[in-house]
């Protein structure tokens, strides 16, 4: 098993570290039975020890069965590494019961003393804050200032009676079985094993019983009278049954107190209670049975009963303790005191706690959670990081693929050098694909001619000239130009018609298209919204034509021709035409 | 007493060395995806000018023969080119239909008179048929695509009536 060292001892780091090995090597985190009350848990192991005898029983919780429990002798309880020996074989035995834990509860009934509480105290600090004092500075609140406090275990017991008086007395235990307890613990945590010790008083469980027995005279006050064989405890009751005073005697060796019913009587009268009952629990094997009798001698005029708290076919009546403090019967007596002692818990009080040190050793179970939560939180954490770098790593990777990222900036400058020189390239290329564009060639001049005037057509051609222009644009990157045909010739009668459907817009353009497609010469396209195609015939009689010439002079000589005409075409090209002429100088 | 130091060592340091570890990934991710834009923005632009570097690079190649064809005929005398071209021309046709009578070089520009570029004239006067004439002008004009028909006169020859004399006059882009 790890040793571990008082957190006050170690810097926060080591604090950290300790709580985490605990975290590691203990159930400390998961099972919440570590910080429970033994009497809560599903399995206990209870001893009573009366000083004549020790008892003890194995109690399921959930099925609220009992067994016998070990036998422990005085050796064991006194001297702890003798139970070295027996410890593993009782853990084995309530594992096999499928317990996940054990709570041992020690019935602490040889003895029992009261003290007085401080007026002071009383009157300035409610039952809570006596109650932690109780734990941590009871000479604080105890009366006689000369009790040595600190060598003994001190718990509180209230009064609810609500009389003017004390609110309540402080009932004392030595600490001789700490040791004891102490070897069930340790054996638990070397185990890791939950293993919870409380230590009670046996008198306060037996008082807490008696709300489920009694069932005492109406507005009669009464006294409890429980009999262990070193002491005897006296609880007083008032008419409400609600408890004003307990005290106990000590037998000092003998069967009973020695001035029994004169204390008894005198309390009654201190506390006036009139002629109470008087209930005798008789909690011993050995205890004086005569007491009974005697007391009904004594107290003629008075109620006495004897009464048994346990009623269980495989308990002994004398030993009720386990049963009432495990017991979740309803109370058959309702009062103020039965009530507290129940719900508020003040019977079951833990009179011989693990010592603050050894507690703090170990982080409290808020702390043991908390733990628990960060480690997944950071397990959470963890994963988000790794998601994280993960994401961005396939993001990462991603950019490593795109060639963008391994592109270098002396590239661009590469290849803006090689547009640059290339767009020079072209501009030259563009420039005399522009100046040297068909737009005035000879041979399709005369190309135009011949199909203007075909053989046959009743025309004869005396002269044609052209004359290509460029005309002025001020200020315009290009520039236009015209290109001018005139045309003289002799006409019959025959091709006057065709001579008038050339003129028109539609006649020459007819014939500048056929031109177009025939030869691929784009200058002489006419549907350009940038051309325009102007054309002019004068047909006039021809002066020298004769009708009664030789046939053949007829034929060939101007005089057969009755008339002549005069054709001029006009063709523009504005300095928005494909064809302009480029007015900048070559690139 | 374990309270502080599992707070802050089990959580608040790793909540804190989380933060830092996932805050340094993050700024370093935006960083490089903010490197990664500008990158990427250049190489839009780069792939856009590669591209527009290729379809120049085509369209300039498949012209850079016609260019220095060009380039190489527009660099000598036009009228001596034209000379020379008129030889290997008549080779190929009828002499008779094709016959060369003048030819000089007026001063002036012509359809390049308006335009920066240096560009001269030059005159010829042929006696030929209508066919050879138009077939020799066809071989010229491909040959010497800087010639940019000026003027052209056709009229018949009065002494051989079968023949036409052409008067032509060029404007001859030069480089």
């Amino acid at each position: 098993m790890a040793s571990y060292l008082h957190p006050a001892s170690l810097n926060e780091f080591q604090r950290y570290r300790q709580a985490n090995a605990i975290l590691g090597n203990t159930s400390r985190a998961t099972s919440p039975d570590w910080y429970k009350r033994a009497l809560d848990l599903g399995f206990q192991l209870h001893i009573r020890i009366d000083g004549i005898s020790i008892s003890t029983f194995y109690h399921d919780h959930k099925n609220g069965t009992w067994e016998s429990g070990p036998t422990l002798t005085d050796e064991h309880l006194r001297n702890p590494p003798s139970l070295e020996s027996l410890l593993p074989g009782i853990l084995k035995h309530v594992r096999s019961f499928g317990a996940k834990s054990l709570g041992v509860v020690l019935h602490i009934a040889d003895e029992f003393a009261t003290a007085e509480l401080s007026p002071a105290a009383t009157s300035t600090e409610s039952l809570e804050e006596l109650r932690a004092a109780s734990h941590s500075s009871p000479s604080s609140i105890l009366a006689d200032s000369s009790i040595p406090a600190d060598q003994a275990s001190w718990r509180i017991m209230p009064y609810t009676s609500g009389r003017h008086g004390p609110v309540g007395t402080a009932i004392c235990l030595t600490r001789q079985w700490d040791a004891f307890l102490t070897a069930f613990r340790t054996i638990g945590e070397e185990e890791n094993f939950p293993v919870v010790t409380q230590g009670l008083s046996a008198p306060l469980v037996a008082l807490q019983g008696l709300g489920r027995v009694l069932n005492p005279t109406a507005e009669r006050p009464f006294v409890a009278i429980l009999q262990y064989p070193w002491f005897t405890a006296m609880a007083f009751f008032n008419e409400h049954a609600n408890l004003v005073l307990i005290r106990s005697l000590q037998h000092r060796g003998l069967r009973r107190p020695t001035n029994f019913r004169h204390a008894l009587t005198t309390t009654s009268a201190s506390l006036e209670l009139m002629d109470p009952d008087l209930y005798l629990a008789q909690l011993g094997q050995s205890v004086d049975q005569t007491l009974c009798a005697d007391l009904k001698l004594t107290f003629p005029n008075q109620r006495v009963e004897e009464i048994r708290q346990a009623d269980h076919a495989d308990f002994p009546a004398w030993a009720p303790e386990p049963l009432i403090s495990t017991s979740e019967e309803s109370q058959l007596l309702q009062s103020g005191t039965f009530d507290a002692l129940r719900e508020q818990k003040w019977a079951t009080q833990d009179f011989l706690p693990p010592i603050n040190e050894a507690q703090e050793i170990y982080p409290e179970q808020g702390e043991m959670k908390m733990l628990r939560a960060f480690k997944f939180t950071r397990l959470a954490l963890c994963a988000l990081v790794l998601l994280t770098i993960i994401w961005a790593s396939l993001q990462i990777i991603y950019i490593f693929n795109q060639p963008a990222w391994w592109f270098s900036p002396s590239e661009a400058a590469s290849t803006k050098q090689k547009v640059a020189r290339f767009t020079q390239e072209k501009k030259k290329v563009d420039y005399w694909d522009n100046m040297l564009a068909d737009r005035s060639k000879a041979w399709i001049s005369m190309e135009s001619l011949a199909r203007l005037f075909p053989e046959g057509s009743g025309l004869q051609l005396k002269a044609y000239s052209y004359a290509a222009r460029p005309e002025a644009t001020p200020g315009q990157a290009m520039t236009g130009f015209s290109k001018e045909w005139k045309i003289t010739g002799l006409a019959k009668e025959e091709a006057l018609e065709y001579l008038n459907t050339l003129n028109t817009r539609e006649g020459i353009a007819s014939h500048f298209d056929q031109i177009a497609k025939i030869t691929g010469n784009e200058a002489y396209q006419t549907e350009l919204p940038t051309r325009s195609l102007i054309v002019n015939i004068r047909t006039l009689e021809n002066a020298s034509f004769k009708t009664n010439s030789d046939a053949d002079v007829q034929v060939k000589g101007e005089s057969s021709f009755p008339f002549t005409f005069d054709l001029t075409i006009t063709q523009r090209f504005e300095g928005t035409d494909p064809m302009a002429i480029n007015a900048a100088k070559a690139p | 007493m374990y309270k502080q130091p599992i707070i802050f060592f089990g959580l608040l340091l790793p909540l804190l060395a989380a933060v830092a570890l996932i805050g340094a990934v993050l700024y370093g991710k935006s960083e490089m995806e903010a490197s990664f834009t500008e990158k990427s923005r250049l190489y839009a632009g780069f792939e856009m000018t590669r591209k527009t570097a290729m379809g120049l690079e085509k369209l300039v190649a498949d012209k850079r023969p016609d260019l220095e064809r060009w380039t190489e005929s527009m660099s000598q005398q036009p009228s001596s080119e034209v000379t020379r071209q008129l030889r290997n021309i008549s080779a190929t046709l009828p002499a008779k239909e094709l016959q060369l009578t003048a030819s000089d070089t007026p001063s002036g520009t012509g359809l390049g008179a308006l335009s920066a570029q240096k560009s001269s004239l030059l005159r010829m006067a042929f006696r030929g048929s209508f066919r050879t004439m138009q077939k020799a002008f066809l071989e010229l004009e491909t040959k010497m695509p800087q010639l940019q028909l000026q003027e052209l006169k056709i009229e018949p020859s009065q002494n051989q009536s079968s023949l036409l004399n052409f008067q032509v006059t060029y404007s001859a882009w030069e480089n």
